[in-house]
């Protein structure tokens, strides 16, 4: 976080002076783990054509069971992290794995901070 | 110093018409007490400036007259001392008009910049027309010229740049600042180096290098940063929020509005391109069980309103290939 805040003071200057105006930019990701959460989704993003192909080979009853098993070989032998399931719907700006609602990829308590202070659109208190 | 200004008066460099002019206060000073030669030479080295200027203030285009002046002037530069008899003619007459020009320029010096400008540009043109040897319709280019400097000297463009440019408030990726010397630099050179003929304020030798860096870079380097800076000093902060989401909208940060569902969707595809891939199913043997798998894969992708047509044929085209690898593993069960 303290280097978030370093870039975000760097760009606050930036953003002072006329020229070019940039915006605020976050250039580190909150921690390792989301990091990592990060490459998995472009690894998954690019196997996933491959992945769809030889599912639809392994999971239907028409093709012999050899091809099927063979397409079971070929789906292991992608790398681990091609496979969606490993992906964690994490809140974006916390990093927080669990309480997350999909909708605004948020975790319950950043959620809670912004609809609070009204700058989530659509968000009221229930009240009934 | 006044030797000094009379001897490179006399070796004829491209001197500017401030010392050439200095030099003439001086020599109506000292005119009487200096020998006539060395008058009558300086006078045909102010004759030949002054001549010039005249010609092209009066703007009449007679060409033969320049064409004349162009020789005497090619005869006057190669033979400075001997002074043809065509040259010592013209120089009589116009000699105490000269003095009387010089003397004008000389007051007139600290007041009208524009003046003295112009007289410079007299000068330069003066020695363009010496050092180019081709040319024809002298009158038309030396406008160009002309025109080319005036605007160049009053371009509102490049002086709101300058000045917005003078104290440069941009930061370096290290925390310095970016000098406007360097960009005011540039900007000369962009523009002098994009007119070909030459101005020849500078020796051949210095003019050289430029050219050489002129054809390297033409094509990118300063022009880009040139470009780039631009942009970023024209490029203000927004002023309300109706510029912010302006800026927003054209970096693609913002929806347009009325939203359009079928923004970056450019699917030029009819229904039936959709629908029938049978033809597709060349590649693939008409009967068993692959031709069945086929079939179901294509009814699926016909009911798929998500894809393009390209994706479609791509998975297709995949399958095809991976059969074609497993032909022979086949062909053994």
């Amino acid at each position: 976080t303290c280097k978030r805040q370093v870039s975000q003071t760097l760009n606050f200057f930036n953003q002072v002076l006329p020229s070019p105006y940039p915006r605020q930019i976050r250039s580190y990701y909150v921690d390792w783990r989301m990091l990592r959460d990060v490459k998995r989704r472009k690894v998954v993003y690019e196997h996933a054509d491959e992945r769809l192909r030889i599912n639809a080979i392994r999971k239907n009853s028409i093709l012999p069971k050899e091809l099927q098993e063979m397409a079971d070989k070929e789906i292991a032998a992608l790398p681990r992290d091609s496979c969606p399931a490993r992906i964690r719907n994490r809140c974006v700006l916390t990093s927080r794995p669990r309480g997350v609602k999909r909708r605004w990829r948020l975790s319950r308590i950043v959620f809670r901070h912004f609809a609070d202070h009204a700058q989530v659109s659509g968000v009221q208190r229930a009240m009934w | 110093s006044t030797s000094s200004v009379l001897s490179t008066d006399k070796d004829k460099s491209p001197a500017s018409k401030d010392d050439a002019t200095e030099g003439a206060s001086k020599r109506q000073e000292d005119g009487a007490e200096t020998p006539k030669q060395k008058l009558l030479d300086i006078i045909g080295d102010m004759k030949v400036e002054v001549s010039y200027r005249k010609k092209l203030q009066l703007k009449a285009s007679e060409h033969k007259n320049q064409a004349m002046n162009k020789l005497e002037d090619v005869d006057s530069e190669g033979s400075v001392p001997q002074g043809t008899t065509e040259d010592i003619q013209r120089g009589k007459p116009l000699n105490p008009e000269l003095v009387k020009a010089a003397s004008a320029v000389a007051s007139s010096l600290p007041l009208n910049k524009k003046q003295t400008e112009s007289e410079l540009l007299a000068q330069l043109r003066r020695h363009e027309e010496t050092t180019d040897k081709q040319k024809k319709g002298e009158t038309i280019n030396i406008r160009n010229i002309i025109s080319e400097m005036t605007v160049k000297r009053q371009s509102p463009a490049q002086r709101g740049a300058r000045i917005s440019g003078h104290i440069s408030l941009e930061f370096n990726e290290d925390g310095q600042r970016i000098r406007p010397e360097r960009w005011s630099s540039q900007s000369f050179d962009s523009r002098s180096l994009k007119v070909r003929k030459r101005l020849n304020i500078f020796t051949k030798a210095s003019t050289e290098p430029e050219h050489a860096l002129k054809t390297v870079s033409s094509p990118s380097i300063w022009d880009l940063e040139f470009a780039k800076e631009i942009a970023a000093i024209t490029a203000q902060p927004p002023r309300n929020g109706f510029e912010e989401m302006i800026q927003w909208t054209k970096e693609g940060i913002l929806w347009e509005f009325p939203i359009d569902n079928e923004v970056g969707m450019e699917d030029d595809a009819e229904f039936h391109e959709h629908i029938f891939l049978e033809k597709h199913l060349e590649g693939f043997p008409k009967e068993g069980p692959i031709r069945h798998f086929m079939e179901l894969v294509i009814c699926g992708l016909s009911k798929n309103p998500y894809l393009s047509v390209k994706q479609k044929v791509e998975h297709i085209d995949w399958f095809q290939k991976y059969f074609e690898e497993k032909k022979e593993l086949l062909q053994e069960i």
